[in-house]
Order: C-alpha cells, then structure tokens, then sequence
C-alpha cells in the first residue's frame, strides 16, 4: 500500500522504456500522467469540500445542511457545478474584456500549480524541486496579481475596492508568512519539502515551532482570503468584492481556485508542522489525507465563528504583531541552534 | 496586546458545543411544523351558517371579502347568492372573524396557499341550487351544522330529473318493452302500458319511481295490472 | 503633490446590509467616507393616507406591519392613541397582557439586532443562533394572536382574545433561558476581540448632536441621554414596574450594542413581574362597532418602541374615520444621524454604523 503508486509510476516507466521509448520521453509522459491526476484530485477534492463546508456551517448553525441529492447531500455540489456550468456568461459590456477573462483562468493556473512541489506522500511530489518551500511561497503570491485583474477589468466600483483590498492584505501577509516558515527551514536546513519532511522523524516541528506555525496560520488565512479575513469578497460590505461582475462558470472557477489554494495551504501545513505523510500502520498519502482535512476543518470553522477584521485592523496586525514575532521567533530559533550545537547534539 | 485572546477561543468553544449539538431545524415537506390552535392559516368560509348581515365586509380593512345577495319576495331578507374571498389581498388580521356572529368565517390551519396563477388566489363559494340557506336577521341563533339538510349534489340532481323526463315520453307513447321488466307476461305489460298511456298522474309516479326505486316500482306495476284485470271486462260496454 | 480624486458608491438600495430598501450613497476617498447621503422612501407604502380611509379599528393590522420586528409595539401605540382620543378605559388584564407582549416584541427586535449586527460583521453563525431564540418568542405569539411575525392584537379596548394555557409556561421557560441566551451572545459575539475593535470607537454619537437630530430610543441612551418613556413619561401601566434604564456613555456602536444587551436583561425582569401581578378578568373594553370620536379632538401619544420614540397623532373630525394619522417613526429619525457618524469612518464602518442604528425601513418610509 505505502509504495501503491510510486510502484505504478516506476512499473509505468520501464513498460515505456521496454516498449523502446527513449527514457527522456518516457519520464515527460509519466509528468504528464501525474498532472492530469493532480487536476483531478484538485477537482474532486473541490466538490468534497464545497460539500464539507456547508455540512460544517450547517453543523455549527444548528441545521442538517444540504441532504436531498445523494446519500447526506453529497451530490449537492455536482448539481450546483452542473447550474452554473449552465449559466449565461455575462461580460460586461465596459469590462476590460482580456483581463476580466483571463483572470479566473490564470486564478486557477497558479492554484493548480502549487500543487507540483507538494510531497502527497513520501516521494510522492511531481516535481521534486530543491527549493519547494520558495517555489511555493513566490507562485502563492501570483494570486494577488489575478485579483487585481479580476477587480480592475470589471470596472465596477465593489471589484476594484475589493481587489485593493486585496493586493494591500496579501502583500502584508507574504512578509510574516515566509518569515514564520524560515523558522522550520533553519532547523530542517533545507528548502526541500521532502527533506522537510524528512527531518521531523523524531519530532514534528508543530513542537518546536509553535509560534511559527500559529503565525503561519494566521497569515495563511489571510492569504486564501477566508474568514475573519474575506476582505476582497467582504459580502455583506462589497456585495462579492472582486467577484461583483462575474457569472457561471468563470465565478465557479475563482470558487474552485480558492479551495484548491485552501487545499495546498493546508497540506503545506500538514507536511511542515504536522511530519507530512509520517505515521504508523497507514501508509503515508492516507496520513497526508488525514491530515489536511483536519486542518481544513479548523480554518472552516474558524471561518464560521468569526466576524470579518476591519481592514485598517487587518493590516496593523500584519505589520505591527505578525511581522514582529516572526522575527523574533527566527531569533529565538537562531540562537537555540546554536545553543544546541554548542551543547554538541 | 489582549486581542486574538481569550474571546476568541470561547466563541470556537461555542460553535463547537452547537455544532455537535442536534440539529433544531425540521425537514419541512416530511416532518409538519406544529402549529398551535388559534394559528391562521388560509379564510374559509361556510356557506351553511351564513346570514347575509355583511359585517364581515364592513370589518375587512383591506376589502378582500365581497358577496352577491338576491332579495327574497316578500321579506326584507337576502339570500347568498356566491361569496368571493380574494385572499392575495387578505391581511390575515382575524377582524372579520371577530366580526362574525355565526361563525361563517374562520381560518384553517392549511398554510400552503401558494398558486400557479393569480386568478387561482381568489376563492368564491356558491351555495348549491335547491338548498335552503338559512336565512335569518342579523343577531339570529347560530344554527348548528349537523341540523342543517345533508348538501344535496346538484348534478345528481339534474341527471334524475332528466331521466325521468326520459321515461315519461316513452310511456306516453307506448313502452310496453320498458315496463316489461316490471311485469309478469307481456300480455299484462300491454295492458298497463294502455292504463299509463291514458292517465297521466299514474304515469308520472311510475316514472319517478322506476328512476328512483326499481323494486317499488315492480310493485305498484303488478298491483295496478291486477286492480285493471280484476275489473269485469264487459262492464264498460254494458 | 498627489491628489487624490474621490468617488461615490451607492450603497444599496439593493446591498446585503442595508436591511430593506436604504440607500446610502457614500463619497469616498479610498476606504475613507467623506460623506454619506441617506436615500429614504424606498418601502413607502403611504400608510398615513391609508389611516384616513379605513376606520380606526380597521388601522390595526395596518400599524403592526410599521415595525414589523416588533409588531407588537406599534400596534400598541397605536391603539392606545386611540383610546386617549375616545376616552376609553382598558381593563386591568388586558393591560397586562400588552405590557407582557409588548415586551416580549422587544426582546425580539433586539435579538434580531444583535444578529444582524453580527452578520454584518461577517458573523453568520450569530445570526442564526439569534434567529433560533427569536423563534421562541415568535412560538409565543403564535399561541396568543395566531400570528407569528405581524400579529394584529391589539384591539382598541383591550386584546383580541386571552392568553391561551400554553403560553404561560412557554414564557416563563424563556425567561429562565434567557440569562443563558444572553450569555452565548457575550460569548459568541460581544466576548470576541474582532467584533470588539470594530465597534468600539465606531460611529461616535456625541449627546448633544443626538439630542439635536431627535435621535431617541436606545441609540439615544447609549449616547448617554438617560430618556426612557416608560419611566419618565408612563404610558399604560409602566409605573407599576420596577426596570433600570441601561445608559451608555460614549455614543459608539458598542455602546449602541450593550445597551438593547441590557434592554433584554430588563424587559425580561418587566415580563416577569407583570406574569406576577396578572389579575383575572375581561380583556376588552365595551367599545361601540363604530366609534366616532367627538369632533376636532386631537392627541398625540408616544411610546418606547425598541427602535425609539413611536409617536402617532391623531386628529378626529367626528365621522369613523380619523381625519389625519400622522406616525412619528423613530428609526426615520434615527437614520439621519448616519451622515454625521459615518464621516470619517472606512467603509466597514458604514455597515456597522447602519447595523448599530438599527433601522426598521417599513417604519421609516412607512
């Protein structure tokens, strides 16, 4: 089970090398094999989770959530999917048609494209790229550039407030969410993600690295943009924010994105903080599994208790709270390094 | 800095505790809200305690109730000829109810007043053709409902007195293959045909009752077929 | 030097939390509001003409769709304008019961407050465990007048019917939950350090200029203006009672949010004495079918609504019909100070302002 689908890969290579392809050829298929499984486990893991996330707030609200379609409603969000799929696409009509079209496209292209580095399992990453961790955190920051497309090209005032708002929070939130995980990547001294992983064979790093991980968390949330801290979507302020003009599909997809993001996000955490795949008698993808989906209950839940930030709150605490600890807990773990080097561990 | 604090974690605490909770909601089309007694759901109205005094359209601020009356000769009371409420327009405020002295207005429980069209909101009641209605002063006894006539179905009605009619024009011309049924021989149905053909009040009351009751009607046929042959056959030429 | 170019955003009519037809057209530089206009009148529904052709009996149903979260309270004004005009005496219980319900309807209104506060705030889930206590409430009138959210009760003279069985114990277990009710919103929401910031220091509402627009009700108090009518003007039996008026002292959304906290806690002690003191007997008054006041009488009466001073004036010309109804509405009067408060404000700050005002758009535009 634990080797199930490097197994596959490795067997598919040598049918293909047998087969007289060139081992070169052979290797770019069998990337092109993985990102079409990638796209799937993003698109099936999108319609759970949309599912998930109304059963939680459903839950925590006191009602059932949706239940008719499917055993437990769990065919909700497919018929939803099929609506909107449905739906007039609306292009306004003093839109910046080029950008107001390619921004969910290029929302989802840079979600589905973390993806790469992340290790699902042990040697399990599509890509396994020396500097995962910096691959990861540059291409998040992408996003903020399609937001800002998004609200600038449907010239409507709720969009471009809401994609300011956007660019503002997300900028200040990059600082203190690559500053929390430096913390993780001086004790494993690697940008590695399956190194990472690797280094927390005696102890996660959710142990040595508290006040990195809750920063992380924080920041992290800002980035995906959900409660407390949906400021460009801000509904009951914005009406949708950036989402204003955006109808059908094209809104599916920005929906889609986001919990794609959510999903990368939390799986980050999980191999950081939580060892990854590591644990007994399961074998290492189903941990991975496990363990995002508990992380991604609590940012639900966190979600549905409370209230939206204020903005100019939103960014005090960026700059003057997140920004501040996290450097200081690079200090703090600087000087136990090498505290504990010199003790000789 | 106090925030991200205490308060925060008591509210995860409470969603938590509400969220493992039972669920309060009811899955309304299977499981019926309850609804208490004096609820008020859609107006009906009873067209059988009716007394025509209109104070329920007095009383309706938002003119939803309308009735048609014809005058009854030879008194100064009316009688309900159909009675329209226009429920879109109904505030649900129970002042004709209060209204009311008999009782001829009340809300039901039924909440489902949602239609297809418009024209469906609108409910008119007519008291069926050949029903008494109680027709009183205002102030009047209430009349309880079970002491009234059993509503009598107008259709039915109409079918029986056609029929009857029916057979009336084939007695009148004959019909000996109609009360052969009811006879013995054909000999005795000829000759109550020959009876009926004459007299018309016998053949009136044989209709009625061949429509109404076929065994009574067997009856009085063989009686009236021995009452003729019981007579002495020469008497009238003598 | 860069200038700045300011642009204007019309919040609502159609907006999330506008709560019914208000616009807000807001000037804007950046996040920061220059000035906000309030835009009024999208509900009207010309509810003082339609007085003037119905009878006053017939007014009822149409004063308890004003104030439709608190149906109760309007009608009761209402009908007790009318009883000054025609000089008409109430039976003991009746006034009882109206207190009790009236009551009751105030709690409600405060409960959707505070949920809708919170769901402006971003705070779904507040919204809906405020919306499951309400319904509590709304069970209880259900039993009482058969209707849940506009009951037309109140009947000139008295009530439309007496209390049923049922309700009784119905109102004294909510009474019981409610501390425990109270103390999930403190938890839930006004505990919470996010909703903290954004209401303290928010939509400051200085004494003097609330005294100076006419503000009143529990935005008045919570500028800290200690004016309740119930106890400086006591319309009914509010005299029998005894109740604290909760005042707060900075004007600012929280104040605005602690106070109808407060109100709750208080209107709950009111319920519970008047159950207490409940005598038996009618309930309505003899009142003829057709009542004409004396001709060229005139009243004006006020009372506490949960959204302020709820006045009607009434004017009499001798036929069954009042010859003016004019509806002092409170939350139409409160909604003018939302230019002055929002001034300098964020956005955000604009929906917690409109939120913390607590408008009832049926009344305002009526």
């Amino acid at each position: 089970m634990e080797h199930l689908f490097t197994d596959t890969a490795y067997m598919l290579t040598s049918w293909m090398v047998g087969l007289g392809i060139k081992p070169v050829w052979a290797d770019l298929i069998l990337l092109v094999v993985q990102w079409a499984i990638i796209i799937a486990i993003v698109t099936v893991n999108v319609i759970i989770l949309i599912w998930l996330e109304r059963k939680v707030s459903g839950f925590i609200q006191e009602r059932l959530g949706p239940n008719r379609l499917g055993p437990f409603g769990a065919f909700q969000t497919i018929a939803d999917a099929m609506k909107l799929l449905t739906k007039e696409d609306i292009i306004p009509s003093r839109a910046d048609r080029w950008i107001f079209m390619s921004a969910p496209l290029l929302f989802i292209v840079v979600a589905v494209m973390l993806y790469a580095v992340l290790p699902l399992g042990k040697d399990m990453a599509v890509v396994d790229l020396n500097v995962g961790l910096f691959y990861f955190i540059s291409l998040g920051s992408l996003s903020t550039i399609c937001l800002l497309m998004a609200g600038w090209g449907s010239n409507n005032k709720w969009s471009l407030l809401g994609a300011m708002r956007s660019v503002a929070q997300m900028i200040s939130y990059e600082i203190p969410l690559a500053f929390s995980l430096l913390g993780v990547v001086m004790i494993a001294g690697s940008l590695n993600l399956g190194e990472i992983v690797n280094a927390q064979n005696r102890y996660w790093f959710i142990l040595l690295q508290p006040v990195a991980f809750l920063v992380y968390f924080i920041a992290a949330t800002a980035e995906l943009n959900r409660g407390p801290f949906d400021m460009p979507e801000a509904e009951q302020e914005l009406t949708a924010g950036v989402y204003t003009e955006y109808t059908g599909m094209r809104w599916a997809l920005f929906f889609l994105a986001e919990y794609t993001n959510l999903v990368a996000v939390s799986a980050l955490a999980a191999t950081l903080f939580f060892g990854g795949g590591q644990g007994h008698w399961l074998p290492s993808w189903i941990w991975i599994i496990i363990k995002t989906y508990l992380i991604m209950l609590v940012f639900m839940w966190m979600k549905w208790t409370f209230p939206r930030i204020r903005m100019d709150h939103l960014m005090a605490f960026s700059w003057k709270v997140l920004i501040p600890v996290s450097l200081a807990n690079i200090l703090v773990t600087g000087l136990g390094i090498e505290f504990f080097r010199g003790m000789g561990w | 800095m106090k925030m991200f604090g205490k308060g925060l974690l008591k509210g995860l605490g409470i969603t938590l505790k509400h969220g493992v909770e039972k669920p309060r909601t009811i899955q309304y089309p299977e499981q019926r809200p309850f609804l208490h007694q004096r609820f008020r759901g859609c107006l009906e109205f009873d067209y059988r305690n009716c007394i025509v005094c209109g104070m329920c359209i007095k009383a309706c601020p938002n003119r939803v109730l309308s009735f048609e009356t014809a005058p009854i000769e030879g008194s100064k009371k009316k009688r309900l000829l159909s009675y329209t409420i226009d429920l879109q327009y109904c505030l649900f405020c129970n002042l004709c109810v209060e209204a009311c002295p008999t009782h001829t207005l009340f809300f039901v429980h039924n909440f489902e007043l949602s239609t297809d069209r418009r024209e469906q909101i609108k409910r008119v009641y007519t008291p069926p053709a050949g029903v008494q209605v109680p027709v009183a002063a205002a102030g009047a006894e209430l009349i309880p409902p079970e002491a009234l006539e059993p509503e009598v179905d107008a259709a039915a009605e109409a079918k029986r007195r056609k029929q009857i009619e029916a057979i009336k024009t084939a007695l009148s011309k004959g019909g000996q293959k109609v009360l052969a049924k009811y006879v013995d021989t054909e000999e005795d149905a000829a000759i109550l045909a020959e009876l009926l053909q004459a007299d018309e009040k016998k053949r009136d009351k044989v209709a009625a009752l061949i429509v109404d009751d076929k065994e009574k009607a067997r009856k009085a046929a063989q009686a009236l077929v021995a009452k003729e042959k019981s007579r002495p056959a020469g008497g009238e030429t003598q | 030097m860069i200038e700045t170019q300011t642009y204007t955003i019309n919040i609502g009519p159609q907006h999330p939390s506008t709560h019914g037809g208000l616009h807000v057209e807001a000037i804007m530089d950046g996040e920061v509001v220059k000035d906000a206009i309030v835009h009024v009148g999208y509900v009207h529904r010309s509810v003082e003409k339609i007085a003037e052709s119905r009878t006053y009996a017939q007014f009822v149903p149409y004063a308890s769709r004003l104030d439709y979260l608190a149906s109760h309270l309007p009608t009761l004004g209402y009908v007790q304008a009318v009883e000054k005009l025609a000089g008409i005496t109430v039976p003991e219980r009746a006034e009882y019961i109206r207190i009790i319900l009236a009551e009751l309807s105030r709690i409600a209104s405060h409960m959707i407050f505070v949920g809708s506060l919170a769901i402006d705030l971003g705070a779904t889930t507040g919204l809906v465990y405020c919306f499951r206590d309400r319904e509590r409430i709304m069970d209880m009138f259900e039993m009482s007048s058969g209707q849940r959210l506009i009951a037309s009760y109140m009947r000139i003279g008295g009530v439309a019917a007496d209390l049923p069985e049922e309700f009784y114990p119905a109102v004294e277990s909510f009474l019981n939950d409610l501390p425990g009710m109270i103390a999930e919103y403190h938890g839930l929401l006004s505990g919470n350090e996010i909703l903290q910031q954004r209401c303290k220091g928010v939509g400051i509402l200085p004494a003097e200029d609330s005294v100076a627009y006419g503000v009143t009700g529990p935005n008045l108090r919570a500028s800290g203006v200690d004016y309740d009518l119930r106890r400086d003007e006591p319309y009914g039996i509010y005299s029998r009672f005894d109740f604290k008026v909760p005042v707060g002292q900075n004007g600012d959304s929280w104040d605005r949010f602690m106070v109808r906290i407060e109100e709750m806690e208080q209107s709950g002690r009111i319920i519970k004495q008047a159950l207490k003191d409940m005598p038996s007997g009618e309930i309505l008054a003899k009142v003829p079918r057709i009542l004409k006041p004396a001709k060229g009488r005139e009243v004006y009466h006020r009372i506490e609504s949960a959204k302020g001073e709820l006045g009607f004036h009434l004017v009499s010309d001798g036929s069954d019909r009042p010859y003016r109804l004019h509806i002092r509405a409170p939350s139409f009067i409160n909604l003018m100070v939302l230019p002055l408060i929002c001034k300098g404000g964020t956005l955000q700050d604009v929906i917690t302002n409109i939120a913390t005002l607590d408008p009832v758009l049926g009344e305002s535009d009526r």
